[in-house]
C-alpha cells in the first residue's frame, strides 16, 4: 500500500525549498563561507543563466538525462523480462533470490573498474554501468511481483488452462505492476548517480563532468548551477513517475 | 455404475497429502443436470473433493472421471466458483475485464467478447456495474461476477466452494436463487460444497455428508422436494423439515 504514497500539497514544499535558499543566501553573503567554495544563490542563479544562454549548460543537461533515460529503460526492459522469468517459477526465485541479493548490494560504482577494463572509457562503458546499477530494484520488485500472485489466482488461471505465457501477461506481470512502478522509481534515482559518476571518471559530455572542470577551476557558480541542476531532473523525474503510478494503479 | 447419464463420478477414491489420509474410499457418481450438496465439518475434505473433480489435485488411488474421461488435469468442461471471490478476481480488471478472462482462456476472438460478455453481466445483475473493478462491487456482486466469469467457459459441470459461506443472510439467500435458476436453464451439473444443512437441503437434489479425518461419505440422501423452490414455501414444507431433522442427527455425529 505504501508505493502509492500521497501527494503532498506543492505549498509547504516551496515554502520549504525558499527557506533551504535564504540561508544559503545568509551564508554566503555573511562571508561565512569563502566565495570559492559556496557561491551565492544570485551567483549561481547568473551562472545558469549564462550556461542556459550559451547553449552549453543545455547539451550537458540533454546528455545526461539521455544518458540516465536510456540507461533506465534498458535496465527496466531487462529487469522487467527477467524478472518474469525469475518470477514466474517458485524454484528459480528460491535459486537465485539470494545471488540477486548480493549482486544488488554491491555498490555499481565498484563495477566500474571491471567495465573500464572490459569495454574502455567510452560512453558505452557509462551506459553499461547505468544498466547494471539501476537494474536490480526493478528486477527484484518484479520477482517478488511475481511471488506475491494469490494462490487463488494461480487456482483459477489453472482452471482456465491458461499458457505460461497468458499467465505472466495477463496475471503476472499485471500483479506485479505497482511493485514494478516502485522499482523502477529506485532504479531512476541510481541511474541518475550512476550517470553522473560514469561522466565524472570517463570525461563524457554530461553534467558529470561540468560540475567536476568547474570544482578543479574553482568556478563555484558553475558548479552549484550544475548541482542545482542534477536536483532538478531528480526531481521532476521521481514526481513525474510518481504521477504515472497513480494513474497505473488506479484500479487500488 | 457410470453410463452415458453420468456427469462425473468418484471410484474407489483415495487421497493423502503429506502421508496423511484426507479422503478414503469415496464411491459416487452425479447424473447429468443433477445438482449435488456435500456437507460436512470444516477439514473434511470436502473442498478437496472439489478439487480432485476440477483437476488440481490428483487422486492417490482410485479413479475421479468426467463423463468417461479420468480427470488428469483441470477441463474447460469445469467451472469453478471459489468461496474467496476477493482473491479470486483479478482487482486490476474491470468486471467486463474479469468475465473477458474466461473467454480469452478459450480463445474467444476479441470482437466477440463483447456480445457474449453483456449478456452474462445481465444474468447475474451486474449490467450497470460491467465497467468497475473489484474493490468497488459488494461481497455479493464479486461473487456474482465470479459466477458470471464461471459461466462464460460455457462449462457442463459447475462447482461450486462454500460461495455464499462470507455473505449476509439476504445476499446468500439471493444468490442461491440465482444459482438454482442459473443451474435449471442451463441443465448445467453442479456440484456445491457448503458447511450449511439447509443450505444444502434448499438447493440440492441429493445432498452427500462427509465424515472427517479422514473424509468418507457418511450419508447420501435423495432430496424429492418440487421445484421450482421457494424460500418460503420449500423451507417450510413438511419434507425439508423432517429431512433436516434426519440430517441433522447425522451432522452431530460427524461433528462429534
Amino acid at each position: 500500500m505504501s508505493a502509492v504514497s500521497r501527494i503532498p500539497s506543492p505549498i509547504m514544499g516551496v515554502a520549504g525549498l525558499a527557506l533551504v535558499i535564504f540561508i544559503w543566501h545568509l551564508v554566503t553573503t555573511g562571508g561565512m563561507v569563502s566565495k570559492a567554495f559556496l557561491s551565492s544563490p544570485a551567483d549561481t542563479l547568473s551562472a545558469l543563466q549564462r550556461g542556459i544562454a550559451s547553449g552549453e549548460l543545455v547539451g550537458q543537461t540533454r546528455a545526461t538525462v539521455l544518458r540516465m533515460i536510456n540507461g533506465w529503460l534498458l535496465a527496466s526492459l531487462v529487469a522487467i523480462a527477467l524478472g518474469s522469468l525469475i518470477g514466474i517459477s517458485q524454484t528459480a526465485r528460491d535459486f537465485l533470490r539470494p545471488t540477486l541479493a548480493f549482486l544488488r548490494s554491491l555498490p555499481a560504482s565498484a563495477v566500474i573498474p571491471v567495465a573500464i577494463s572490459l569495454v574502455g572509457l567510452g560512453p558505452s562503458m557509462v551506459l553499461g554501468v547505468v544498466v547494471f546499477g539501476s537494474v536490480w530494484p526493478t528486477l527484484l520488485a518484479t520477482v517478488q511481483g511475481f511471488a506475491t500472485v494469490e494462490q487463488r489466482l494461480r487456482d483459477v488461471a489453472q482452471v482456465l488452462h491458461l499458457s505460461k505465457a497468458a499467465f505472466i501477461w495477463k496475471i503476472g506481470l499485471p500483479n506485479a505492476v505497482p511493485d514494478i512502478v516502485a522499482g523502477m522509481r529506485l532504479s531512476l534515482t541510481v541511474a541518475l548517480i550512476l550517470s553522473v559518476i560514469g561522466e565524472m571518471l570517463s570525461g563524457q559530455e554530461g553534467l558529470g563532468t561540468a560540475i567536476l572542470l568547474a570544482a578543479r577551476a574553482f568556478r563555484a557558480p558553475e558548479l552549484y548551477a550544475g548541482i542545482a541542476l542534477l536536483g532538478l531532473i531528480g526531481l521532476v523525474s521521481s514526481y513525474g513517475l510518481l504521477m504515472a503510478e497513480r494513474r497505473i494503479v488506479r484500479w487500488r | 455404475m457410470p453410463d452415458s447419464k453420468t456427469a462425473f463420478s468418484f471410484e474407489g477414491v483415495h487421497l493423502e497429502l503429506g502421508g496423511r489420509p484426507i479422503l478414503q474410499d469415496i464411491n459416487f457418481a452425479v447424473k447429468r443436470g443433477e445438482f449435488a450438496c456435500v456437507i460436512g465439518a470444516s477439514g473434511c475434505g470436502k473442498t478437496t473433493l472439489l478439487r480432485l473433480l476440477a483437476g488440481l489435485v490428483k487422486p492417490t488411488s482410485g479413479s475421479v472421471r468426467l463423463g468417461d474421461q479420468t480427470v488428469t488435469a483441470p477441463s474447460r468442461e469445469v467451472a469453478v466458483v471459489f468461496q474467496d471471490y476477493s482473491r479470486a478476481l483479478l482487482p486490476w480488471r474491470t468486471a467486463t475485464g474479469n468475465v473477458s478472462l474466461a473467454l480469452e482462456a478459450i480463445g474467444v476472438p476479441p470482437a466477440e467478447r463483447a456480445d457474449r460478455i453483456a449478456p452474462l453481466l445481465a444474468k447475474v445483475g451486474l449490467t450497470d456495474h460491467a465497467e468497475k473493478y473489484p474493490s468497488q462491487l459488494s461481497g455479493g456482486m464479486q461473487q456474482r461476477l465470479q459466477i458470471a466469469r464461471s459461466l462464460a467457459q460455457d462449462p457442463s459441470v459447475l462447482l461450486m466452494d462454500e460461495p455464499f459461506g462470507a455473505l449476509d443472510a439476504m445476499t446468500r439467500q439471493s444468490l442461491q436463487d440465482e444459482v438454482l435458476r442459473i443451474a435449471s436453464e442451463r441443465h448445467a451439473t453442479v456440484l456445491f460444497v457448503t458447511h450449511d444443512l439447509e443450505e444444502a437441503l434448499y438447493l440440492g437434489d441429493r445432498v452427500i455428508a462427509l465424515y472427517s479425518n479422514p473424509g468418507r461419505v457418511a450419508r447420501m440422501v435423495d432430496i424429492p422436494l418440487p421445484r421450482p423452490r421457494d424460500q418460503l414455501a420449500t423451507r417450510e414444507h413438511p419434507e425439508f423439515l423432517r429431512l433436516r431433522r434426519e440430517l441433522f442427527t447425522v451432522m452431530e455425529e460427524i461433528h462429534a
